[in-house]
């Protein structure tokens, strides 16, 4: 995987969620061009149409770099609109912006890069944590000129929301695109490799396809003496060995199966998978994990 | 009904909080924009319930959460969180929240997962 792959994947996986989470708060009214590799020493803000509000957020562990997301002054106020339950293509556009219409940006901004850190972290093997946006008004290009730091790489996509054009601006540091290109790499020969076995043996043929599984995702387990287990009383804490962002294991009729994340879909828990294991022996009976 | 504080460092989000919240009964005694701001209201309202964003400047959710429960070991905090940030919820949960939310919410889940929480 060369470099520029790499920062496209990663400038693409981030644009899929700033589409999933802007489309909440408007359906049907996002879309997304191709992401871009913007040339060594580019100014990353001089395309944007002024004046503009950008809103950036960094990363505060994990990896450094920053995510810049620019929106005209109507395309702020029909957000926060659409973020208000209010109807964003009768807004009345006037030539300041609020305090709330600002801070509306801003929410979003946080919403859709803690969604994008969470997808880069599921490719790099570890949580990625963000700081709170910030957020601030340009009116001339030369606002824009040196308020963000340069960085070896910077990615640019743009969207289209509620009519009015945005932008992302990725700043990416040279230490994280090298860990990215690696755990990309390695996420690749994963799947050759587990690809392979699932082409031999693994696949169950079609008469045997639609038996129901029982699924279960383990979260983490205790051992304690058979005494202490049945005097259990009513709001009694039982510790797990297991620390909040350790792997969640998928069990499938009794066979541990695969590991991976915790998520929430639509307010409902649910497991990213990030490693499955390679078929082996006899299913284990394993069934004693708390869930 | 219950007396709530409200702590999120955006300013949009308090409001949309406390409209929720107003709407179904409650009154939001207080709000706070960091996790300093959240310890130090909790202590000067003592409120029966507070809602807690996890990304805050200065001070973040789940600092102002440890902070709160060590002050108040049966305070009733509800943590707001953003989609992907499942293994702050659960330490959060962990460490003694009542409850979470995840951002953008529907106004029934806030007011429901308040509603538990008080009981």
């Amino acid at each position: 995987m060369t470099t520029e792959e790499a920062l496209l994947k990663l400038t693409g996986s981030t644009a899929d969620e700033v589409v999933e989470v802007l489309g909440m708060f408007c359906p049907d009214g996002v879309e997304r061009s191709q992401p871009t590799v913007l040339p060594q020493g580019a100014e990353p803000l001089r395309q944007i149409p002024l004046p503009a509000v950008a809103a950036s957020v960094s990363y505060v562990d994990g990896v450094t770099g920053g995510n810049i997301f620019v929106m005209t002054r109507t395309g702020v106020q029909r957000l926060a609109a659409a973020m208000m339950g209010m109807d964003a293509g009768a807004v009345e556009e006037t030539e300041d912006l609020s305090e709330l219409e600002l801070s509306a940006a801003g929410e979003a901004m946080n919403q859709m890069m803690a969604a994008a850190a969470s997808a880069t972290g599921a490719v790099l093997g570890q949580e990625v944590e963000i700081g709170p946006p910030e957020t601030r008004f340009f009116s001339s290009p030369e606002d824009a000129a040196d308020v963000y730091e340069r960085t070896p790489h910077m990615t640019s996509v743009g969207f289209t929301m509620l009519g009015e054009p945005c932008r992302l601006v990725q700043l990416i540091p040279n230490a994280f695109i090298v860990r990215m290109t690696r755990a990309l790499a390695e996420l690749e020969a994963e799947t050759v490799s587990s690809g392979a076995g699932v082409s031999g043996t693994g696949v169950p043929n079609e008469a045997i396809r639609a038996v129901p599984v029982r699924v279960w995702a383990e979260l983490g387990r205790t051992r304690m003496p058979v005494g202490q287990a049945v005097s259990l009383p009513p709001g009694a804490v039982v510790e797990l060995q297991s620390a909040p962002d350790d792997p969640v294991q998928l069990y499938v009729n009794g066979r541990h199966f695969a590991s991976g994340r915790l998520l929430l879909v639509e307010q409902e828990w649910a497991v990213r998978i990030d490693h499955v294991l390679a078929p082996a022996g006899p299913a284990t009976t394993d069934q004693g994990g708390a869930t | 009904m219950a007396r709530v504080l409200v702590v999120d460092d955006a300013a949009f989000m308090r409001k949309m909080l406390a409209d929720v919240l107003g709407k179904a009964g409650h009154e939001v005694v207080g709000e706070g924009a960091n996790g300093n701001e959240a310890v130090e209201q909790f202590q000067a309202l003592r409120p029966d319930i507070m809602t807690l964003d996890i990304t805050m400047p200065e001070k973040d959710g789940l600092a102002a959460l440890k902070e709160i429960l060590s002050l108040d070991a049966s305070a009733r905090v509800v943590m707001c969180s953003a989609l992907g940030q499942e293994s702050k919820v659960l330490e959060a949960i962990k460490s003694g929240a009542k409850d979470f939310v995840v951002k953008p919410f529907q106004p029934d889940r806030v007011v429901d997962a308040i509603g538990k929480a008080l009981t």
